[in-house]
């Protein structure tokens, strides 16, 4: 039972971080074909796309977002990393449970807010891109507090009830 | 409201993701102030409307794509063929190629990683004393902070508002010193020893010249391209990451195209670390800002001192205290939309402040305890914490120096800077 459960969180796990990374360098590349292509057309064409710097601010957006939550898998967001180097590691573990979990909540407050807002959005029909709903445009905002919160509530259970394998006691480059 | 402050401190010190803790505290803020804690959404989504921070992962993903490709060897073979004949030469260069490293990954520790490798075991064969080595190469790690286009110089000049191109300039004199600072020092230890001296030859310059042809141009692309108006920094950035992507990949081959998601999600990473923090600290700031904050602090400083220099050492003391304890990235965004108040308040320049603010939070990467360079060594190199500490001591004692002379000699980050 719990081995099946182990075998379907690592599956889970696996197709997460594979869409992370498709996402990663889509935007990614998209960020490098619009810039760059902005100057040929600019220096070479003397025109431009008028939607081009809208578009390259929403994929920062969508990367940054996207990012936070591979960062989070990898246990990478910053933190005051003090206190591990220096706490024996039982300690550590219980320190850490309430920190992620309190990281959960908070990711869950934004969430919830961002979610409210989108609401407004599409009730006063707001657009970006000149005739894109904005509201999907944000969407990636709301959905990567969930998942960021959905990592940090599975980091704080490893912790707890992890074998010492799974512990990851601070960043280690 | 104190209660609570105190109750988020204590999580960031209990290792508490630090993002977490900041929209914590713009959300209780907010409550307090009865403003709608949608607010949150908007200040988030203000990410998308700051200027040039593409530049943020595209020069991120080409300083990765450097650091996994064979640049590195042939950056320090190159600069070996120019300095070796110097006294003490392998040291110099390992600072020269560092910092040059340091300024496109953004000083994340990639820099001890990549060149570390390379550079402990061949200064070990040459002679240098293991100690000396170690702390050389931990200091050497955060070098190159100030140079163009280092990470927390654009992040700086996002946040505060300074033209980005001005930073750029304003760094290189500054950045210099701290090298010639620290090769003195090398010079000097290792005065004694001749035998790492090597003969200079033409020869050896031109294959080594001919070797790197492809990355010598970048400098001249991210710095020209900028200075002469052809493209914005954000442009620089894009054309540097399809530049070294096609070099190291299509060109010279050292990269295979099916490491490209690892490598892009690795620096991706760190730019999501980063952009998160700086997307909820936009909310706190604003929440600050909107208390008045920033003015209390600046009457509270001038009630404790009244002159510039004064304000300038109160100022190096609480750089140097905060940047033991935080990180570069989300020091730049908390703490710099404070003090750029009250700096202006004391006539100081904010392209000088951003330098020393950077200079300063640089020497946080060798101070102990906790100090992410000592780590990073440590574990890389396989030396216990204590011995990382006493050999990277002198060298932090050179960088304080330094971080002095360019917090009181504005005119050494101000020089370069064009009037405006």
């Amino acid at each position: 039972m719990v081995t099946d459960q182990r075998a379907l969180l690592a599956r889970f796990d696996r197709i997460g971080r594979s869409l992370e990374n498709i996402a990663l360098v889509s935007l990614l590349g998209l960020m490098m074909v619009l810039a760059v292509g902005q100057i040929v057309l600019r220096e070479i064409f003397n025109s431009g796309i008028i939607w081009a710097d809208e578009l390259l601010k929403l994929a920062v957006l969508w990367l940054a977002m996207i990012a936070a939550i591979a960062a989070c898998r990898e246990n990478r967001h910053i933190r005051i990393d003090a206190l591990s180097h220096l706490l024996p590691t039982h300690f550590i573990r219980v320190t850490r449970v309430i920190v992620d979990l309190f990281a959960a909540a908070v990711c869950c407050a934004i969430a919830w807010q961002t979610y409210r807002y989108l609401q407004l959005e599409i009730e006063f029909q707001d657009t970006v891109l000149i005739d894109t709903p904005a509201w999907i445009a944000h969407a990636i905002v709301p959905l990567a507090f969930v998942l960021t919160g959905y990592r940090f509530v599975i980091g704080a259970l490893k912790q707890a009830f992890g074998t010492d394998e799974e512990i990851d006691a601070g960043w280690v480059p | 409201m104190i209660l609570s402050g105190v109750f988020l401190v204590l999580l960031a010190i209990l290792g508490a993701p630090l993002f977490a803790v900041i929209a914590a505290s713009a959300m209780i803020g907010f409550s307090k102030d009865e403003t709608d804690l949608m607010n949150m959404a908007i200040e988030i989504l203000g990410i998308a409307e700051l200027p040039f921070l593409t530049a943020i992962p595209l020069f991120t993903f080409a300083g990765y794509l450097l650091s996994e490709s064979d640049a590195p060897k042939r950056l320090v073979r190159m600069t070996g063929a120019l300095l070796g004949w110097m006294p003490a030469g392998l040291a110099v260069i390992s600072l020269a190629t560092c910092a040059f490293f340091t300024a496109f990954t953004g000083a994340s520790g990639v820099t001890i990683i990549a060149l570390g490798a390379l550079l402990y075991p061949a200064l070990k064969q040459d002679g240098y004393p293991e100690r000396f080595n170690l702390g050389l190469i931990t200091a050497s790690g955060s070098l190159g902070l100030l140079f163009a286009p280092s990470l927390p110089l654009i992040l700086y000049g996002v946040i505060s508002e300074v033209s980005i191109d001005q930073l750029f300039l304003a760094g290189i004199l500054p950045g210099i010193l701290m090298i010639v600072m620290l090769s003195g020092w090398s010079v000097w230890v290792n005065r004694g020893n001749r035998q790492m001296i090597k003969p200079f030859s033409w020869r050896e310059v031109g294959a080594a010249v001919r070797e790197a042809i492809w990355e010598i141009p970048l400098p001249f692309v991210v710095l020209g391209g900028i200075y002469s108006g052809f493209f914005a920094v954000s442009e620089a950035a894009a054309i540097t990451a399809v530049y070294v992507l096609l070099v190291e990949v299509v060109i010279l081959r050292e990269i295979k195209i099916s490491e490209l998601p690892r490598i892009t999600r690795a620096s991706m990473v760190l730019v999501g670390g980063i952009l998160i923090i700086l997307s909820v600290s936009l909310a706190s700031t604003n929440y600050m800002i909107s208390a008045g904050i920033p003015q209390q602090l600046l009457e509270w400083v001038s009630g404790m001192v009244t002159s510039q220099v004064s304000f300038l050492f109160l100022l190096l003391a609480f750089l140097l205290a905060l940047g033991a304890i935080l990180d570069i990235f989300s020091a730049i965004v908390l703490v710099v939309p404070l003090i750029l108040p009250i700096a202006a308040g004391y006539d100081v320049h904010p392209v000088h402040l951003g330098i020393v603010f950077l200079a300063a939070m640089e020497l946080g990467y060798l101070t102990p305890p906790v100090g992410l360079n000592l780590f990073i060594s440590s574990y890389r190199f396989e030396k216990p914490i204590l011995h990382v500490y006493a050999a990277t001591f002198p060298f932090l004692m050179i960088l304080l120096l330094s971080v002095i002379l360019i917090a009181f000699w504005p005119g050494l980050s101000l020089w370069l800077v064009p009037e405006t």
